[in-house]
């Protein structure tokens, strides 16, 4: 069967067809999730909430891109909303803590490269970094990411070579690593 | 021509490094699918439930009925017999049980019609799946909101009752979102569903032998 029947039998209702459509893609898009987030209650959360509306929407599905296509749009939307919620919650509770003790952390930076690239990763705008880890570490392409973030191919390429050359700037002190 | 910030070795190390950056987990597949399934069925009954103008129209419109009923049934007692004092003691008496009597009827009432609705809907499933299938699921949407108005109600505190009324919710659910374009594939999985948990034969004992009472028919 394929995909276009398999999601024609999930707008008939059809339960086993919707469990099939969530074991083919249910592994990339927790994925990326977890990718973006980095918390497996918070990639767990974002998968099962892309899904619900995903099998909610189907209806308005026309088949016009491929359903992963659709279903990764509606995956990091639902992803970067949750994690700005996130972000401006960890804000206010950032905003309590010490400046000073926030201000000695970045100050003496761990050498460590795993640390010291999470931290760049971390840094970069949340464009920049959503396309690098989408192209970079999980291998879509530049038309997937155009067409679940909504930009053109150019802007994807273009974000990503920014990406790239500001963590290669942050990434200076390393530069023995890429140049051997 | 190479870009001024291409560099292939710093790209190749960079991808390698990132490999590392939130590595997920393996996907815990059954559990989310578990929880996707509990939350949507949630909120397809929030959504039902969110509409508190209809639950109230029902409810109201039953209440006055059975208001009426009550009246006069009570008239009716009060003129049967000779004696005052024995009419006042069998209205004292309507009055004390009619409660329970009231929701005996209307459950019964209920359980009819819906009895009827599950075997029309089985029997039709053979015909026209397209034309009546909108039918059913409009009809199904009414029985769901009497369910539910059921479920709360002192009918539903009883445990035989409750389970059979829930799994009339389940199915009138599954009625209820019935698309008419389907081709009889999700009415077929609805009617298996149907038989393995029994719920017309559960349905059928519940309700008592002889006619359905008249005095609050269209109360629910």
């Amino acid at each position: 069967m394929d995909e276009s029947q398999l999601i024609a039998r999930v707008r008939s209702g059809d339960s086993a067809a919707e469990r099939a459509l969530y074991d083919a893609h249910v592994d990339r898009v927790y994925r990326l999730a977890f990718r973006l987030a980095g918390d497996d209650a918070l990639a767990q959360d974002f998968t099962q909430e892309a899904f619900i509306r995903a099998f909610d929407r189907l209806g308005s599905f026309r088949g016009e891109s491929a359903f992963s296509t659709w279903l990764h749009a509606i995956t990091t939307t639902v992803v970067l909303n949750g994690l700005r919620k996130v972000k401006r919650f960890r804000q206010r509770e950032a905003d309590i803590d010490d400046a000073h003790e926030l201000g000695a952390i970045s100050r003496h930076a761990e050498p460590d490269l795993k640390v010291r690239l999470k931290q760049a990763i971390d840094a970069l705008p949340e464009g920049y970094r959503t396309v690098f880890l989408m192209h970079d570490v999980e291998g879509y392409t530049h038309e997937e990411i155009g067409a679940a973030l909504g930009v053109e191919t150019g802007t994807s390429k273009a974000q990503l070579s920014r990406a790239r050359a500001k963590l290669r700037v942050a990434l200076a002190d390393f530069a023995g690593e890429w140049t051997t | 021509m190479m870009d001024q910030h291409e560099d292939p070795k710093f790209e190749q190390w960079l991808k390698e490094s990132a490999k590392s950056y939130h590595a997920p987990l393996p996907t815990p597949r059954e559990e989310m699918w578990t929880r996707i399934a509990a939350e949507r069925q949630r909120r397809a009954r929030r959504v039902i439930e969110l509409r508190p103008w209809m639950a109230w129209a029902v409810a109201a419109a039953a209440v006055l009925i059975l208001g009426i009923g009550i009246g006069r049934w009570t008239a009716s007692s009060t003129a049967r017999g000779p004696s005052v004092a024995v009419a006042t003691r069998d209205s004292a008496q309507a009055t004390n049980s009619s409660p329970d009597i009231v929701y005996q009827v209307a459950a019964t009432q209920y359980l009819s019609r819906t009895e009827a609705f599950l075997t029309s809907f089985r029997a039709d499933l053979s015909t026209n799946h397209a034309a009546n299938s909108a039918r059913f699921a409009s009809q199904a949407r009414d029985l769901l909101m009497t369910t539910q108005l059921m479920l709360d109600s002192p009918a539903g505190k009883d445990q035989r009752m409750r389970s059979l009324l829930e799994d009339l919710e389940l199915v009138l659910v599954q009625i209820s979102q019935l698309d008419p374009a389907h081709d009889g594939h999700d009415a077929d999985l609805i009617t298996q569903g149907m038989n393995q948990s029994n719920v017309l034969p559960k349905l059928r004992s519940a309700i008592p032998a002889g006619p359905v009472p008249v005095r609050t028919e269209g109360a629910l």
